[in-house]
């Protein structure tokens, strides 16, 4: 059982509210999304493990049992190629549960034109291993679903 | 063995819906699937995390393989989404 946290404060949407087919139809893998607080922010790690990729947009964080959680700081954000983004961590860390690893602020992205929804997603998990999923709001660092 | 070698078109690599769309259709198939940049070690084409991890960028190529009954067709589809723009 892994408990993942929020990468970041605002309000838990639920997969199925993101403005992307590929993660509303959870084609990526089960988990939730976060459409998160206006202002510059730290995103966290989710687990605890080794950042095995990280971009400036998104990151994916792989434990030591080797569950890998996909975080995604706002959509098509890709295209932003790195702008407002700024690295905390780097591509191989070993990062505790909850440490900064990217510096961004969701209202410039939304500014941009762009939705600044964060999706937290269980890679190669099974719909049904990802439960009690937050509801509401959430802090930074805040239990967000289990991962059975 | 079939092979095939593709270079990735899309303009985000192989990521977000081609990554998606790429490991959804090799988890089809009931044999091992592998994919590889060119000159690298091979990792589960059905595997979200090891396609990410791969980390395939617009223009590099990738090596593709399966072994089974029908791993042809498969990788014809497989290498048609890496190559799509």
């Amino acid at each position: 059982m892994t408990t993942v946290l929020a990468p970041v404060a605002g309000a838990v949407i639920g997969l199925a509210a993101v403005p992307d087919p590929v993660f509303s139809q959870a084609m990526v893998g089960p988990g939730t999304a976060i459409d998160p607080v206006r202002r510059p922010v730290e995103a966290v790690a989710p687990i605890s493990g080794t950042i095995v990729k990280l971009h400036p947009h998104a990151y994916v964080v792989v434990g030591d049992d080797g569950k890998g959680v996909l975080v995604h700081l706002g959509i098509d954000t890709v295209r932003l190629k790195g702008e407002g983004f700024r690295l905390l961590a780097a591509e191989g860390d070993r990062v505790r549960a909850g440490q900064p690893v990217v510096a961004w602020d969701p209202a410039a992205v939304e500014a941009g034109g762009r939705s600044p929804v964060c999706p937290v997603v269980a890679l190669d998990a099974p719909a049904d291993a990802v439960g009690k999923i937050a509801e509401g709001g959430v802090d930074a660092g805040d239990a967000l679903f289990e991962w059975s | 063995m079939a092979e095939r070698t593709v270079s990735v078109a899309s303009e985000v690599g192989l990521h977000a819906r081609p990554a998606a769309t790429f490991v959804q259709t090799a988890a089809k198939a009931p044999f091992d699937v592998t994919i590889a940049k060119a000159g690298g070690a091979p990792v589960s084409a059905k595997s979200i995390l090891s396609v990410l991890a791969l980390d395939v960028r617009q223009g590099e190529s990738i090596v593709i393989s399966a072994e089974g009954e029908g791993a042809e067709e498969l990788l014809d589809e497989l290498a048609k989404i890496a190559s799509a723009p």
